[in-house]
């Protein structure tokens, strides 16, 4: 089985670490601004047309502390953190704020960056979160054409068909050089943590996706050919957490217990490189294309569509990687994943899927408490497994 | 065993003097309920909707209105919620989501469990005296929900409990942001054009509805029920003007219990008589110098969403402290609060400008704007900042409002925690000690100025 190269990974281990520095390290080579943007739908090819770095603003590992007075406890880490940078000084480095996600939450996080750095622009063209309206599409078109506006407005140049589309076609490259990743993974292939594929898409969100794909260019030229997985692991899916990544030393846990994570729908995983920009029609169109494109490859919780179902997506994703459970891992107070977390519970145990539910906050981990209820889980499932075989045979 | 009387929980010492008037509406309310658990044997169609008053569309549709929110509040003040609770818990929503969506899907499921019972023939799965399993099922849903995205996502969930059976029309509500130079309460540019997006969508939610009824929409009738509303909005904040007299002649609190007439009663006479009836009482009160609170010493603004559970008991309690809550976001900055925008003629563009003018929908900058506005009319002394538990939307600015509130008017505050619909979040001793403290600093600036 193969294995990453360290050296590189450190690299981008390092941007992922670090997102603010490396954005200060970039804007002094370039000289270009740097434009923050946020989950979970901000199409970063617009920014990144005008010669901008664009950056999604992660969760921050520092301690939540004037943040503590500007939102209340019972918001997700995520935007707990985030109005506390903007408190503390940690979002200094950018130039402007772009949002299409309408989270309440995530809003009362850019209100207080509006609050805390009022000299900086934050713009909200606000994508419609109900996909299948016969007005969707329109809308969704309409808000790009608005964040082109503000974003010439704030670098001062035009995004041009010819721009955008090379911009699109750049993304479009990494998240194709990421997914041979989860590919891999999938396929038992290729030894790899989940703390180290959130490396590899954590660093895409917030890195020069030309340098970003280039690095994964060579990762992926120095694997050995394909061997077989490790024997005796229980195979699982990790599915939920939106919008900031879960801590890694979780992953790491998970991992100890005699798990093999096969496959995911994490934000800072499967779900963020799993729809790519049609090429080929008008480059504007194509990112409002994307956006409704998304919640297909990869439903979710925060939109709304008839049509569309995260638990039977769940479900089939399981099948189709032999995962024998799922892990949800929620962000406390996360109210989609709070409203979708029943349905995804009874389509899995619908199909005798294990399914645990771990919640995660900012700071700390329980990590004993934790590392109990996953060998339990795990345990569980091998029992199951016997039971099964035992009936078979 | 006797009753330790230093230790025993009190009642605070009843201070307060509550409008008469306002009694007609539990009235209007129980016998709306009521009409609306029997739908289904008077064979008529029935929406269930979340979010912005819709119900002048639905009445003019011949429908009957099932508001989720509204049936949660109710629950909640009637201490009937838990059942709700426990049947949605059992089902897998977590006790941090909000409590208005965790009692409403509760419901669904104990509805949907009945809908089961009657197909399969096993009777006795859901008990049907409580209040809880009594809503009837739906023909189809309507979400139109201002400001807060968990209220679209709560009924696609509840769309779902039912298994997808019946259709849901979804009307997307922009946040109006007031990011531009222009932006304010009521004016620039996104206010301008945001309404008429909306607009478009109303008329589309009308022909869904004939879809589904097979009869054409009665817009006469809109127009007839937009009038009432618009007479009715008229009277409330005429009275609401009224009580910044100090004393005031009624409080906060009345204004709660005039949430639900305003909000989803049928728009008829009756409606407009109720508001007449409040508003007479007020001019009644200041005539014969009749306060709403014993002692009038301090005058409150309460921001956040009503604690349902709580409602009398926050009543005395702030009247114990001689304190007058006048005022508040949840019910002076919505529920038709601006009748102007009405037009009968074009009863859906002044709809439209109401559903996004709902206090939880605008950006900070409006937020600001509308607190120090109240503030000034009412001449408030200090905040209340319920910080509701489950309600991101209602909670989200809390914090820097106070900040604008102290910087601006010098206005001091505190926060204390409870919740919309669960009991359990309500903390007795923050209430307590944060109001006191306030107080005490409004003393303390009374006798610098002195």
């Amino acid at each position: 089985m193969s294995e990453l190269d360290l050296t590189a990974l450190a690299v981008l281990a390092a941007a992922a670490g670090d997102p603010a520095g490396y954005a200060r390290r970039w804007k002094a080579e370039n000289n270009r601004p740097v434009v923050g943007s946020f989950p979970m739908n901000f199409p970063s090819e617009l920014v990144h047309a005008t010669g901008a770095l664009p950056v999604i603003v992660q969760e921050s590992r520092t301690p939540i502390t004037e943040g503590r007075s500007l939102l209340p406890e019972f918001y997700c880490s995520y935007t707990r953190s985030v109005a506390d940078q903007a408190a503390v000084g940690e979002l200094d480095v950018f130039d402007a704020f772009l949002l299409a996600d309408h989270c309440v939450q995530l809003l009362g996080a850019a209100d207080v960056i509006r609050w805390a750095k009022p000299e900086k622009p934050m713009h909200f063209a606000q994508f419609i979160s109900s996909m299948d309206d016969p007005w969707s599409g329109a809308q969704v078109l309409d808000k790009v054409r608005a964040l082109q506006a503000e974003v010439e407005e704030i670098v001062g140049v035009t995004v041009t068909p010819e721009r955008l589309s090379h911009s699109i076609r750049l993304f479009n490259e990494d998240r194709r050089l990421l997914r041979e990743f989860w590919d891999r993974r999938r396929a038992g292939t290729l030894r790899i943590t989940s703390r180290q594929l959130q490396v590899l898409v954590k660093s895409s969100m917030v890195m020069d996706i030309e340098e970003h794909s280039e690095i994964l260019r060579g990762l992926l030229a120095n694997l050995d050919p394909d061997e077989a997985a490790p024997a005796g692991l229980v195979r699982l899916h990790l599915s939920g957490h939106f919008c900031a990544p879960p801590r890694p030393e979780l992953l790491d846990l998970i991992e100890e217990c005699g798990v093999l994570v096969v496959n995911d729908d994490l934000y800072h995983g499967a779900r963020y490189i799993d729809t790519d920009v049609p090429e080929g029609v008008d480059p504007f169109d194509a990112l409002a294309l994307w956006y409704l494109d998304r919640n297909i490859s990869a439903p979710c919780g925060t939109r709304v569509q008839r049509n569309v179902d995260w638990d039977e997506y769940l479900v089939s994703s399981v099948e189709q990687s032999g995962a024998q459970g799922v892990i949800v891992l929620m962000a406390k107070f996360c109210e989609p994943l709070m409203l979708y977390y029943p349905e995804l519970r009874k389509a899995l145990e619908n199909r005798d899927v294990p399914v645990l539910l771990i919640e995660t906050e900012h700071e700390g981990l329980a990590e004993e408490a934790v590392r109990t209820r996953v060998e339990t889980f795990v345990e569980r499932i091998h029992r199951n497994e016997m039971k099964v075989g035992s009936s078979v045979s | 065993m006797s009753l330790d009387l230093a230790t025993a929980p009190t009642e605070p010492l009843d201070k307060s003097n509550r409008l008469a008037s306002t009694r007609a509406g539990g009235k209007m309310v129980a016998e709306y309920w009521d009409n609306i658990f029997t739908a289904k044997e008077r064979g008529k169609h029935v929406v269930w909707y979340n979010g912005t008053a819709l119900n002048p569309i639905f009445q003019a549709a011949g429908l009957e209105w099932c508001h989720g929110e509204a049936f949660s509040a109710r629950l909640a003040a009637m201490h009937l919620e838990g059942p709700a609770q426990a049947a949605g818990e059992e089902y897998g929503y977590i006790g941090e989501l909000c409590s208005y969506a965790r009692t409403h899907l509760g419901c669904a499921v104990m509805t949907q469990k009945g809908i089961t019972e009657k197909q399969s023939g096993i009777v006795g799965m859901v008990d049907q005296d409580e209040l809880a399993s009594k809503l009837p099922s739906p023909d189809f849903f309507v979400n139109a929900y201002a400001g807060c995205s968990t209220g679209q996502q709560w009924d696609a969930m509840t769309y779902r409990v039912f298994g997808k059976e019946f259709p849901i029309f979804n009307v997307s509500l922009p946040m109006i942001w007031g990011n531009k130079p222009d932006a304010g309460y009521l004016r620039g540019a996104e206010w301008e054009t945001t309404p008429l997006y909306v607009e478009e969508q109303l008329k589309k939610l009308i022909e869904f509805i004939e879809y589904q009824t097979k009869r054409p929409f009665d817009w006469d009738a809109l127009s007839e029920n937009m009038s009432y509303i618009k007479r009715a909005s008229e009277l409330r904040l005429e009275a609401m003007a009224l009580c910044a007299a100090a004393p005031t002649p009624a409080t906060y609190w009345d204004w709660v219990a005039s949430i639900a007439p305003i909000n989803f009663m049928p728009a008829n006479q009756a409606l407009v008589d109720y508001f007449q009836g409040v508003k007479d009482e007020i001019q009644y009160r200041i005539a014969n110098s009749i306060s709403a609170v014993q002692n009038e010493k301090y005058r409150v603004y309460f921001d956040g969403i009503m604690n349902w559970n709580k409602l009398g008991f926050l009543t005395r309690k702030f009247a114990e402290h001689d304190v007058a809550v006048v005022a508040g976001r949840y019910t002076h900055d919505s529920f038709w609060q601006e009748p102007d925008l009405i037009d009968i003629n074009r009863p859906l563009l002044g709809m439209a400008q109401h559903y996004l003018i709902c206090p939880i929908n605008h950006g900070l900058k409006i937020m600001e704007e509308l607190l120090i506005k109240r503030c000034d009319e009412y001449g408030i002394d200090g905040i209340a900042f319920h910080s509701t538990r489950t309600c991101r939307a209602m909670t989200n600015p809390q914090h820097i409002l106070a900040k604008t509130a102290e910087r601006d008017r010098g206005i001091k505050s505190f926060f204390f925690e409870g919740d919309v619909a669960d009991a359990s979040f309500y903390k007795d001793e923050s209430l307590e000690s944060g109001l006191v403290a306030m107080l005490e600093t409004i003393d303390q600036q009374r006798s610098r100025r002195a």
